[in-house]
């Protein structure tokens, strides 16, 4: 069982708490992304993993041992940073092996295990050469090299692939995903990228000012965002939030926007709430623009259209907002032009408590 | 740039004057040890007679192999490289670590231990304290007082601990991650890539060592035991006194000055033997060192 | 702590003095635990730091409290803790001395000719370095000013002694060719400060113009692309660009010099002076040296060395404040 368990962990800084008791529990094999706004404690929770900072409090479980005060090099952890920090003075095969020779590891032995992972990574024509002369994605598979060679119970990334450009990106991307298949560690991973989180996570864990905000596997979090927060920050373009009021009509509850009346689901939360403020968000994808003046949508004044191939946005504005609609140009082209309202069907529709943020989900799908 | 074509007459006319006027000042910088090498290589009575301008007059290696023939040239040169190669080391195994730890952000009171090294550099108690405490160390007249003695210098220490607060932290923290204790994170990550700053300070540590002369005249009255300057002022001092020795010389194919010029050039040998790297690493070194208090 | 508080206190204030007590042992129980994990991570890194602390301590700080002796009447058998105190009494007698006043003001005298005339030159090196086109002409000559810099004091003064020497020195030879008489020059009061300072000079001025010509390599080279545009000559550029460019860096080196203006290299006086030139060449460190070193006054002597390193350390701190407040805008 090599799972990693937080039980209200947290971090101060002198008296500066950073980290507000986090509760996480990450299954054996299992690949858990951690995103968030920058600052908001990722790096922190990361270190604190791999014992690279002190824990303030909390208990820190891998592989159901407690590990709080257990230095790095004894919790069976591996890391993989940002600027990798290769060891310059060392060739490929010598980096790969530091952590093997540092463990007194026969020299067959080290030998035989860099050459497999060196195999693995692809990296069997760079062993003699020093980081320096590496590309950037080499120096990467590199990073990954020293991590996989221990055969450690854990992973930890903190933006491994934040220095690359964006073709090499998705490229590594899809490596790391091969080779947490093939191999099966449970793995840690910090990213600012949304793309990145959405397509490694098998949960995604939204942190906002150290604390977790919302845990769940990616469509979860993109179909059902717990609060406006999760809400806004996964999805790009964002997902529009605009402002409401509860009103009631024959076919079941309604949001009123201005002079418009959006039909919402029949969520119990809405009963004998009429008049009160709510959000409601909509993906942009989920907006059907319409011409204007159609019946029974919602008027908006179209600033600008982007287009981008196969798609295009449109940036509108509602009540003083920006209001983004992202559609098809191919069926839609010749109609862009007209648009002045949209509609949206009612169970794309993501309602808000305006005071809490909290989501109103209707079937507890909160976490 | 550097097409002269480009330039105004009154800019050929400055360019001109200025490369002029460098190459004296060098040249004037140069004349001094040619001097002296010409001066060691001139028969005696042509030196004395202030013959020798530029080039040896009256060429003779005489005044050479009186010095060499001395003992006490090769027991004060052996000396020398004793306190040199063995008071750099000693010096290389205190600052190291020392300024390692010290670079560390993770060392508690590192205001504290950054202070009490900053403040070597500001106030010394002075001559007269330092002696005393040496003596009643029991480390006058012995190699090893002059060897640990003048090991650690702030200004080293604070060189190395800037160039090692350079390197990035997750250097540490990848080498810790690998298993490695803070010792090995030291000796195999940290000290291969601070080798032009560790060089830097061996350098500075070498030429202090071998010019070092004030306190091993002060600490050592044993002649087994003093180094080549302290017997280079000896031998000067002695020789110019002592007028009788002088004049008896007057005819000998060695002179007061010759023999003087001789050992001076047999003690600047090894330093312009590793000229080349002492200018390479000095530049940088003395930039380093000011980058921060 | 106090049981006035809880005898007299209500039920409340007594559970909020227990509270609070609690809460501070607990918060000291936290601290010590947190130091003591600490220490049991990174205890290697103390030990790293151990052999230089104890050095520093055993040899820079310890003389430090041996400093006493300057308020002591000390005897070398009763040594620094227990010899007896006598107050300002060296200080008294040392304000009263010639010979000290003297080697103050000598002192001052000497830093401040050394300060006037050694601090251009390596700025006026380092401007025309910057002229020069050919690299290797700039290489070479760096190479040959940069040489004196690492010759020990001893063969310099070595060099000085004999091309000053009255019957077989360079200077008198060349003298003799303009018809005047042989000098004796290490012998003249007169001429001892102009000799010792020119060495100086000669010695260190190609060595600390790398200050400047770092702060020139900082300079931004579209400075003087728009300056060449404009029809700048290179005599201007040099004044107006290049000079005011390395300014910053110019000040606070002058800071650094006035601050340690005590600080007279007296191996190389204690090398080149004489009984004959004491006059004008004896400053407080070789004042120092004779009447403690060589006499065995070590209490008189440490009360005029404290005093020395007093005002030393008052300039010192003065000069690195100032110097601060202009880093901040410069690069050194
Ligand atoms: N050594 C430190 N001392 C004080 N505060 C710190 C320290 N290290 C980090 N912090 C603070 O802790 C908070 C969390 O930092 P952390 O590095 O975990 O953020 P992050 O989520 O990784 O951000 P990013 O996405 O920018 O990497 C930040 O507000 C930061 O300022
Ligand atoms: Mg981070």
């Amino acid at each position: 069982m090599s799972g990693v368990n937080l039980e209200g962990i947290t971090k101060a800084y002198g008296g500066f708490q950073v980290v507000h008791g986090i509760d996480l529990e990450v299954q054996e094999k299992e690949f858990v992304v951690l995103v968030g706004p920058s600052g908001c404690g990722k790096s922190t929770t990361l270190r604190m993993i791999a014992g690279l900072e002190e824990i303030s409090g909390g208990s820190l479980k891998i592989d159901d041992r407690v590990v709080n005060r257990i230095a790095p090099k004894d919790r069976d952890v591996a890391m993989v940073f940002q600027n990798y920090a290769l060891y310059p003075h060392l060739n490929v095969e010598d980096n790969i092996g530091f952590g093997l020779r540092i463990r007194k590891e026969s020299k067959e032995k080290i030998a035989s295990s860099v050459e497999e992972v060196a195999g693995i990574l692809g990296l069997t024509d760079y062993l003699k050469r020093r980081p320096a002369d590496l590309s950037g994605g080499q120096r990467q598979r590199v990073a990954m090299g020293r991590a996989i060679v221990r055969q450690p119970k854990v992973f930890l990334f903190d933006e491994p692939l934040s220095n690359l450009d964006a073709k090499l990106r998705t490229q590594m991307r899809a490596e790391i995903k091969r080779l947490h298949k093939r191999l099966g560690v449970t793995s840690i991973y910090v990213t600012h990228d949304q793309v990145e989180a959405m397509t490694l996570a098998d949960r995604i864990v939204v942190m906002h000012d150290g604390r977790i905000e919302q845990v769940g596997t990616p469509m979860e979090l993109f179909q059902y965002p717990a609060n406006t927060f999760v809400a806004e920050f996964l999805g790009s373009p964002p997902m529009n939030m605009v402002e409401a009021t509860v009103g009631a009509s024959d076919s079941g509850p309604i949001a009123i926007v201005g002079s418009a009346q959006v039909p919402l689901r029949r969520l119990p939360e809405l009963q004998n709430c009429v008049g009160e403020k709510i959000i409601i968000g909509i993906r942009p994808e989920f907006a059907v623009p319409q011409p204007t003046g159609t019946k029974g949508a919602v008027p908006i004044t179209v600033d600008l259209i982007e287009t981008l191939g196969s798609e295009a946005l449109l940036h509108a504005t509602l009540q003083d907002k920006p209001f983004v609609i992202r559609t098809e140009t191919m069926t839609s082209s010749n109609r862009l032009e007209n648009v002045g309202a949209f509609t949206v069907p009612p169970e794309m529709i993501r309602v808000f408590d305006a005071e809490s943020g909290r989501a109103l989900l209707g079937q507890g799908k909160a976490q | 740039m550097a097409n002269m074509n480009l330039y105004s007459r009154g800019d050929k006319l400055f360019v001109i004057t200025n490369m002029v006027l460098i190459g004296l000042f060098a040249l004037s910088t140069l004349y001094p040890f040619i001097y002296i090498t010409s001066l060691s290589m001139s028969a005696g009575f042509e030196a004395r007679a202030g013959n020798v301008i530029l080039t040896p007059v009256g060429f003779t290696l005489e005044a050479y192999s009186k010095v060499l023939s001395e003992p006490q040239f090769w027991i004060s040169y052996k000396n020398t490289f004793i306190y040199t190669i063995f008071g750099t080391l000693m010096s290389l195994i205190l600052i190291i670590p020392g300024a390692y730890a010290l670079s560390r952000p993770q060392l508690y009171g590192r205001r504290f231990w950054n202070l009490m090294v900053a403040f070597t550099m500001w106030f010394h108690a002075g001559l007269i304290p330092f002696f005393l405490n040496m003596r009643d160390l029991g480390l006058l007249d012995s190699y090893f007082g002059i060897i640990i003695g003048f090991a650690v210098s702030g200004f080293n220490i604070i060189l190395l601990r800037n160039f090692f607060e350079g390197i990035p932290q997750s250097f540490e923290e990848a080498a810790r991650m690998d298993g490695a204790n803070e010792f090995q994170v030291l000796w195999r990550v940290y000290v291969p890539l601070s080798k032009p700053a560790i060089a830097t300070v061996a350098l500075f540590c070498i030429v202090s060592r071998w010019n070092g002369f004030f306190w091993a005249m002060v600490l050592l009255q044993d002649e087994e035991k003093i180094p080549l300057q302290v017997y280079l002022r000896k031998v000067i001092a002695e020789l110019s006194d002592d007028e009788e020795f002088a004049t008896s010389l007057l005819n000998a194919s060695y002179s007061v000055e010759t023999v003087t010029a001789s050992i001076i050039v047999c003690s600047i040998i090894p330093i312009v033997l590793i000229y080349p790297f002492l200018q390479k690493y000095f530049s940088k070194g003395i930039l380093l060192g000011g980058v921060k208090e | 702590m106090s049981s006035d508080f809880d005898t007299a206190g209500s039920p409340a204030t007594e559970t909020l003095v227990v509270n609070a007590k609690e809460s501070v042992r607990e918060r000291r129980a936290a601290q010590i635990q947190r130091v003591g994990d600490h220490l049991k991570r990174e205890w290697q890194l103390y030990i790293m730091l151990l052999p230089m602390v104890v050095w520093l301590i055993v040899f820079l700080y310890k003389p430090m409290y041996g400093l006493q002796i300057a308020f002591k009447d000390y005897s070398i058998f009763k040594g620094v803790a227990n010899s007896p105190w006598i107050g300002f009494e060296h200080f008294q007698t040392l304000f009263s001395n010639d010979q000290f006043l003297r080697a103050v003001k000598n002192t001052l005298i000497i830093s401040a000719y050394g300060l006037l005339f050694g601090f251009p030159v390596p700025i006026l090196l380092a401007l025309m370095f910057n002229e020069v086109l050919s690299q290797k002409f700039k290489k070479t000559t760096q190479t040959i000013v940069y040489l004196p810099h690492f010759i020990s004091s001893v063969i310099i003064a070595g060099i000085v002694i004999t091309a000053f020497s009255p019957s077989a020195g360079i200077v008198n030879t060349i003298l003799g060719w303009f018809g005047v008489d042989s000098v004796y020059f290490l012998t003249r009061p007169e001429w001892f400060r102009p000799i010792f300072i020119g060495t100086g000079i000669w010695q260190e001025a190609g060595f600390q113009s790398i200050v400047y010509l770092a702060a020139i390599a900082g300079v931004s080279p579209t400075l003087y692309e728009s300056a060449v545009v404009d029809g700048a000559s290179r005599w201007q550029m040099m004044w107006k660009i290049t000079l005011p460019s390395i300014l910053p860096t110019i000040i606070i080196m002058l800071i650094i010099r006035i601050g340690n203006i005590l600080e007279v290299s007296f191996e190389m006086i204690i090398l080149l002076y004489q009984p004959a030139t004491y006059s004008t060449a004896d400053v407080v460190n070789t004042f120092i040296y004779r009447q403690g070193l060589q006499g065995g006054q070590y209490d008189f002597a440490a009360a005029a060395g404290l005093f020395n390193a007093v005002v030393a350390f008052i300039l010192v701190m003065t000069a690195n404040a100032i110097s601060k407040r202009f880093s901040r805008t410069s690069l050194w």
